[in-house]
């Protein structure tokens, strides 16, 4: 999970790394009110999760009220980067006197995690990474005792700036960040700031901080929509397994649950190939409980304007596939209207056979127009096959 | 000959009186595996599957003697524990299963496993499997014996379903595998394509391997620099899925928490480097019984 720049700082603070004063304002009231607190020159930033925001126009230096309000009243709202922006905060501009970069993330070839530490802050770490190199340190990290701290003084010689960096460890271990960077960390005097925050959190470490004041983020987007929060909740309520954990919407009009982190990658593929467009991104796997598929299938089927449907997955190893196709058809029977478009099905493993006889007789005693592909057919044949039944469902109702 | 395991390796399970605990294990004694025992904490002296259970893994080690493979088949957050005890009482092969252990936790665990010399399998895999030979983990459920054969290839996946998918494909176009191996599709994990087309290279009976590719990490790029430097001299088919997830925004993590979409190298720079290093690159999955056909004579 990306977290905003404030939602860092407050993380940071929390291992006393301390920012600029700030207020993170979602209005213009909001920002009125700020603004009593706070000496010009004011330093406004977009919140959104993309970076880039300076070379973008999203951070302004204001020296008066009116281009304060000015840049508030037209960024709130507005289109940045692809994202709604629905904070800004306001600082004090800091007399700076220096500016670094650090930031701290895993190396996946190596397996472990790494600090880089550069002179040139306040600049795209790309750009310093392409045009000088050498002005970038590297410490690799034992993860059980942290960076070296002498190698770290021997390096860069003074007492504070190492203290800020084990600081800096501290909030990736003790709130399970896959990074956190600091860009620039700002030299004020005898101390150090960080003027920035970008901090992207572990989705598997959530689950021992539930007490950490984020807001929800989406799978994609910044805002989750009810259906991805819906959807999520799953998997929050119940350990086994896994369904829904990750949900994307995408406005097409087939809905999919797919089977697996590969399958679903290759079902995706596959269909929109085929020129199928996916109403949405979602997978169960890991063997969930019948009432897990249940859920996600009532949730993921519950968008309007359905024109198809594609259950698709691999040859699973011990997933039940008669349990949780059986938990797809208690779903399917709870949304409301009733679905009318094609199901399409290709899946095997575990009782497939039975899974398939049963639905066969639920399709005929319940009037579904369902489909069944078994493991002899490739996920790439389902998937063309769900087009066509769509588009002929399509044809028939013009009105959709 | 297999990699990993075979009819000989003597298998303990972690968390065996669990749900996945005890049916992974009916699976593996169903495939004439040796399971010596388990263990789950607090739950000594008690019997699972007519096997005795343990309160530590060292506990088990001193009763039953040495064990050639740790399966850890407990909750991600209890794993950092499980795994450390495998580690610490020297079994040499460790598997993991649980999906969503936190990044740090496994990064202490691959951490402490490489200072002992200790090869982990996973998080979040699907084990490994030398049809009729032997296997460990999950793979192939109550099913293994029909989806996978004996044969010449090599299969490498981060899912567990593909492990299946392929072996199910390859068997059905009538070729058999060597070992199908389920390395899991965390952003850290243990043994990697790499790792596995070493082995590959070195086992006699895998003449061609297959590999799974993802969108997000290095690990496929890391596999091509091995076949460019000619240490895995063997042919290599790799397919790639998560193209349509291309378009999503950078940080998008998909089903597998190491499925991030531009993290490390896009699949632009995948595709450029699997078709420069001489490996073949399947254009759709169902083309490569075609191209197994062709590259085995």
């Amino acid at each position: 999970m990306k977290l905003y720049e404030f939602e860092g700082h407050n993380l940071l603070s929390k291992v006393g790394i301390e920012s600029p004063f700030f207020v993170a304002c979602s209005n213009m009231e909001e920002v009125e009110q700020a603004r009593q607190r706070l000496r010009f020159p004011i330093v406004a930033k977009v919140q959104v999760l993309s970076g880039k925001r300076g070379k973008g126009g999203g951070i302004k230096i204001c020296t008066n009220e009116k281009q304060l309000l000015d840049f508030c009243k037209g960024m709130f709202g507005s289109t940045f980067a692809d994202e709604q922006v629905r904070f800004i905060s306001l600082a004090e501009k800091a007399q700076i006197e220096g500016e670094y970069y650090a930031s701290i993330t895993y190396d996946t070839t190596l397996k472990i995690p790494f600090l880089l530490f550069s002179k040139s802050g306040g600049m795209d770490i790309e750009e310093v990474k392409k045009n000088s190199p050498d002005e970038i340190l590297r410490f690799d990290i034992d993860p059980f005792s942290g960076p070296n701290k002498k190698e770290l003084f021997k390096n860069l010689g003074d007492e504070k700036l190492v203290d800020f960096l084990v600081r800096l460890w501290d909030a990736f271990v003790r709130y399970d960040c896959r990074l956190v960077e600091v860009n620039p960390i700002a030299k004020v005097g005898d101390d150090y700031l960080a003027v920035d925050a970008k901090i992207i959190l572990d989705d598997a470490g959530l689950a021992r901080h539930r007490d950490l004041d984020v807001l929800q983020k989406g799978s994609a987007g910044a805002v989750p929509t009810e259906r991805e929060l819906a959807a999520r909740k799953i998997d929050e309520e119940d350990y086994r397994g896994s369904a829904g954990s990750t949900f994307i919407e995408f406005g097409g009009d087939i809905a999919v649950l797919a089977s697996g982190g590969g399958a679903s990658l290759l079902v995706m593929d596959a269909l929109s190939e085929v020129g199928g467009k996916p109403s949405n991104y979602t997978e169960y796997s890991g063997n969930p409980p019948q009432e897990k598929v249940e859920k996600l299938t009532e949730i993921t089927l519950g968008k309007e304007g359905l024109a198809g449907c594609l259950v698709a997955g691999a040859v699973a190893n011990f997933t039940d596939i008669y349990a949780t196709l059986a938990g797809f058809c208690d779903g399917l029977l709870k949304v409301k209207p009733k679905p009318n478009y094609p199901i399409v099905i290709r899946r095997g493993g575990p009782r497939q056979k039975e899974a398939y006889e049963m639905l066969e007789r639920f399709a005929k005693k319940e009037g579904f127009d369902i489909h069944l592909f078994g493991p002899e057919t490739p996920i790439s044949v389902a998937c063309k096959k769900m087009v066509e039944l769509s588009e002929e469902f399509k044809r028939e109702r013009p009105g959709l | 000959m297999a990699i990993l395991v075979d009819s000989e390796t003597k298998v303990l399970i972690q968390g065996i009186t669990g749900k996945s605990g005890l049916s992974a294990c009916a699976d593996l004694l169903d495939y004439g595996m040796k399971v010596v025992g388990g263990v789950t904490p607090g739950k000594g002296g008690q019997e699972a599957l007519d096997l005795p259970v343990f309160n530590s893994v060292k506990e088990l080690v001193s009763d039953l003697g040495p064990v050639d493979c740790a399966m850890v088949n407990v909750p991600p957050l209890l794993t950092l524990d499980a795994a450390m005890e495998a580690i610490d009482a020297g079994i040499p092969l460790i598997h993991i299963f649980a999906e969503r252990v936190p990044v740090l936790d496994t990064c202490r665990i691959l951490y402490r496993a490489k200072e002992k010399g200790v090869r982990v399998l996973g998080p979040n895999s699907v084990g490994a499997i030398s049809p009729s030979e032997g296997k460990v983990g999950s793979i192939g459920g109550p099913n293994a014996k029909i989806t996978f054969s004996k044969g010449p290839v090599g299969v490498i996946s981060k899912s567990g379903g593909m492990c299946s998918e392929l072996g199910s494909m390859i068997t059905n176009a009538g070729f058999g595998q060597s070992t199908v191996v389920g390395i899991g599709g965390d952003l850290l994990v243990g043994t990697t394509f790499v790792d596995v087309l070493e082995m590959f290279e070195g086992d006699p009976q895998t003449k061609v391997a297959v590999m799974f590719g993802e969108v997000g990490g290095n690990a496929e790029i890391e596999a091509a620099k091995l076949v460019a430097e000619k240490k895995f001299t063997k042919p290599l088919i790799i397919f790639l899925a998560g193209k349509f997830a291309e378009k999503l925004p950078k940080d998008t993590a998909l089903g597998h928490a190491g499925a991030i979409v531009g993290l490390d190298s896009t699949m632009e720079q995948k595709v450029a480097s699997i078709k420069k290093s001489g490996a073949i690159l399947a254009e759709n999955f169902e083309d490569i019984p075609g191209i197994l056909k062709k590259v085995i004579k």
